[in-house]
């Protein structure tokens, strides 16, 4: 069953069609809320609103975007009410580099890259909202500057401008960590 | 030439610079330098990761949105919880028996002195009407779970189930009591 007839499912009142959206999209709708708050607790709390809200406001919606669209501009707009800009990260960071690498380095170049690491999601945290919200739209989830200005309800110009800023200020603040 | 713009070094960090602006990045040294450090702080960013949650998280998960949407209505913004079917279908059937017993009812005739006794006393009447308001006030927050628990709710044929339990002279009693009280309707 595609996404259009589980919502048509849901709204006629079939819960369990909403289960089977849920199932779907948790785990990009957790992944867009963990970028925000970078721990796992804070992540799974936003995650279970993006989706009450999306079932009040399910019978809104019209189908003009995809579903998972739709469901990208809910979780994002629960993290830009709920996310201070300045809440630090609680969690031990995460490499994506491959374990076999981590496991022949010296243990003091990973404590310097997990410091970097940690520096960088730091930075991103501190960053203003909408510059937040594009870097993550656009660097994580690979998100058209169209859509992102879709989701964050403003311009492809204005996208590419946050986007822009965002780096800059990147740049900037990290430019200053040791 | 002018430098690019903050649109264009985007567009360059994707590949998407056009012709011209690309000839001006090739032989503009700050421009490549900006964009390379525009590029670096991007790979730092890109190479965080999301920690990946147990699979059992994942049915925790889904069991905590459906509890927190069970509380909600529904979407399509049905009937209240306490108006669904098992309510209806009671009061449906007690609605059926008043219409039978309108439809069946004699001629009008003048009521017994005991209704009309009834009627005209002032204080039987707000008694009543104290009654219930004091109900009211005691279960008008109670929700549909609650009222089933304590057993105060009307399940499917309780109505038809009480009036079979009734004796003889008391369904008798019971039917005096309605017609009576469709004549005074009536009148």
């Amino acid at each position: 069953m595609d996404d259009a007839a589980l919502v048509a499912a849901t709204v006629s009142g079939r819960r369990d069609a909403f289960d089977v959206i849920v199932e779907r999209h948790r785990r990009v709708v957790y992944q867009v809320c963990y970028r925000f708050v970078s721990n796992h607790e804070d992540a799974s709390d936003l995650s279970q609103e993006a989706f009450v809200r999306a079932w009040r406001g399910l019978k809104n919606f019209k189908g003009r975007s995809a579903l998972s669209t739709w469901l990208y501009r809910i979780a994002v707009n629960v993290c830009l009410n709920r996310v201070s800009a300045k809440t630090p990260p609680t969690e031990p960071i995460e490499s994506t580099e491959p374990f076999e690498d981590t496991r022949i380095e010296s243990a003091q170049r990973t404590l310097l890259r997990e410091e970097r690491a940690a520096a960088v999601r730091r930075a991103i945290a501190g960053l203003p909202k909408k510059q937040r919200a594009t870097l993550i739209l656009r660097t994580y989830h690979d998100m058209s500057h169209q859509q992102i200005a879709d989701i964050l309800g403003s311009s492809v110009g204005a996208v590419k401008a946050n986007f822009f800023h965002a780096l800059a200020n990147l740049k900037k603040i990290l430019g200053r960590e040791p | 030439m002018n430098h690019l713009t903050s649109d264009e070094l985007i567009d360059a960090m994707e590949g998407m610079l056009d012709a011209t602006r690309q000839q001006h990045l090739d032989a503009c040294e700050a421009c490549r330098r900006e964009l390379a450090e525009l590029s670096s702080v991007l790979r730092e960013a890109r190479a965080l990761n999301v920690p990946e949650p147990s699979p059992l998280y994942w049915q925790h998960f889904s069991e905590r949105v459906r509890t927190a949407v069970d509380a909600e209505a529904l979407p399509s913004g049905g009937w209240p919880r306490w108006l669904r079917w098992p309510a209806l279908v009671p009061l449906a059937a007690m609605a059926l028996v008043v219409i039978a017993l309108m439809v069946s009812a004699p001629t009008p005739v003048d009521p017994p002195a005991a209704v009309a006794a009834v009627d005209a006393n002032p204080g039987d009447v707000a008694l009543a009407a104290d009654s219930w308001v004091m109900v009211a006030d005691l279960v008008g927050d109670m929700d549909w779970d609650t009222a089933s628990a304590a057993g105060l709710v009307v399940e499917p044929g309780d109505a038809e189930w009480a009036v079979l339990e009734l004796s003889a002279n008391e369904q008798q009693e019971l039917t005096r009591l309605l017609r009576a009280e469709l004549l005074r309707a009536k009148s």
